[in-house]
């Protein structure tokens, strides 16, 4: 890989320090009048997501990450990890439950989930931010119940996900979700 | 009209006219200087933007107008002021823009004391009333950083550095003193100068003292330049300017000897400049800068120096 200046560094650059792979978030250009000029720079750890500033004298160079990303869709559960399918070229990988952590409740069958490799192996995945699912338990609604406002109750939908919907939500019907914060966002009719 | 006339947009206006009025009531004389210049300004930290001015003809756009303006005193000017435009290049950030607005002024036969006093008023003109605070280089390294400037290793300035939670790359351990002073004094000690108040770093070592006197004080040789600080923001660099053309060479070689260090491209000296200190006409003069648009990031209470600006660049 090659490598890139202190002053042509973007957000959003992938570059690696100390082995690790990191996204550019931010960087601040600092200067005495007379004296050397410093950039600090934030870096994102792409495997872990901390977040860490470093400073670097203006001019250096950074090694940039050999980092891809791919779109990718579901196929099925095996019993260690799940395997997904390049929608380009069709390879097929298999992605450990480790790395899916809290992403396993997003899984769905020929969803294209974005998936990050770091020399070629699979560091993140990253499920699209919104995910229409079928709710496949919850508790019947109470009718006069909304004078409070909005009025929530737990369900669970066909990827396993458990998500508060508003107490009208029935079983059996599709909702919206927002994958990031595992909040309902509509029905969808 | 398209363009939103707020209060600092209109304020550029209304404080440069201000600056000059400043001056002119105290008799300084307005000087304009071109900005293409045949010669590049030598310091080792200070990139200076090249322009093709002709065929196979290379000029250079000015850091700040010090050698025309002091060729200009040379040749019997008398107390003068620059209110303009300077260009450095890649130096854009928070409180940088490649193209910034400077006031210098230069004063014949003021005293040290009396220079620092007259910038402090320059600037409270536009920022209100601040009480005070002379800050020797050392003591301000001392306070902040913990580290003795002069005496410390790189090794424990580098672990001075670490004390203060600045992450740095592995090669930080080949950094210089030079630039590990610069790193404690950017990082540590700026942003802790001018806290409701104007600080003014005097008594900067020998080797800071770019075009500045070195007097000997309390058996130490210190160079006689100030900078003041408001809010962590470094506003101001003045000198009791310096009039020996054999100490100036070797102090530019010594610059070029540092670019060359750094990989950057050595400046050819300019000998007209050089000239006009050799022929012994140069006044016993302080002169200062003050970096215009930051005085106004704290009139106008702005975050960013692009802000300052009618068309701030990303």
């Amino acid at each position: 890989m090659g490598s890139v200046s202190t002053n042509e560094i973007k957000v959003g650059m992938k570059v690696e320090v100390d082995r690790e792979p990191y996204e550019i978030v931010g960087n601040e250009f600092v200067k005495p009048g007379k004296g050397q000029a410093f950039n600090r720079i934030k870096l994102k750890n792409l495997a872990s997501g901390r977040v860490v500033e470093k400073t670097y004298k203006s001019g250096e160079k950074l090694d940039l990450a050999d980092v891809e990303e791919a779109q990718m869709r579901f196929l099925y559960k095996e019993s260690d990890g799940a395997v997904f399918m390049d929608e380009k070229t069709f390879d097929q990988i298999t992605i450990s439950d480790d790395l899916l952590g809290n992403n396993s409740q997003w899984l769905m069958e020929e969803v294209p989930y974005r998936i990050v490799f770091y020399k070629g192996a699979p560091i993140e995945v990253q499920p699209p931010t919104f995910l229409e699912m079928t709710i496949v338990d919850t508790a019947p609604g109470v009718r006069g119940d909304t004078a409070s406002g909005r009025v929530m109750k737990p369900a669970l939908t066909e990827t396993g996900a458990k998500v508060q919907v508003p107490i009208f939500v029935e079983q059996g019907e599709k909702i919206k979700v927002d994958t990031r914060t595992s909040e309902y966002v509509s029905r969808v009719n | 009209m398209s363009l939103e006339l707020t209060n600092h947009i209109l304020g550029r206006s209304q404080s440069l006219a201000a600056a000059r009025t400043f001056f002119a009531e105290r008799g300084l004389l307005e000087v304009d200087c071109g900005a293409l210049v045949p010669f590049p300004p030598l310091d080792s930290n200070i990139d200076v933007m090249s322009v093709s001015s002709g065929p196979n003809q290379t000029a250079y756009l000015h850091t700040s107008p010090e050698y025309a303006m002091k060729r200009l005193l040379a040749a019997g000017s008398p107390d003068i002021y620059f209110l303009g435009h300077v260009y450095r290049k890649g130096e854009l950030g928070y409180r940088h823009s490649p193209e910034f607005t400077m006031a210098e002024w230069y004063r014949i036969g003021i005293s040290f004391a009396d220079m620092i006093e007259e910038t402090g008023q320059f600037i409270t003109h536009f920022t209100g009333p601040l009480p005070t605070r002379i800050l020797p280089y050392r003591d301000a390294f001392t306070l902040y950083a913990g580290v003795n400037y002069s005496d410390d290793s790189p090794l424990a300035l580098l672990s001075a550095a670490k004390r203060h939670a600045i992450d740095l790359p592995e090669n930080a351990q080949n950094w210089s003193r030079d630039t590990l002073l610069h790193l404690l004094l950017t990082h540590v000690v700026e942003p802790k100068l001018g806290q409701n108040e104007m600080t003014i770093i005097t008594d900067f070592p020998p080797y800071e003292a770019a075009l500045a006197c070195v007097v000997e004080k309390k058996g130490e040789i210190v160079a006689e330049r100030f900078e003041i600080y408001i809010q962590g923001l470094e506003l101001a660099n003045g000198y009791h300017e310096l009039s020996d053309p054999q100490e100036l060479r070797r102090r530019f070689a010594e610059k070029n000897l540092a670019r060359i260090e750094e990989g950057k491209e050595p400046y050819a000296i300019d000998e007209k400049f050089l000239a006009s200190l050799e022929s012994g006409n140069f006044p016993d003069s302080c002169g200062v800068s003050v970096g215009f648009d930051r005085v106004l990031m704290l009139r106008y209470k702005l975050a960013t120096i692009q802000e300052t600006l009618y068309f701030p660049r990303n």
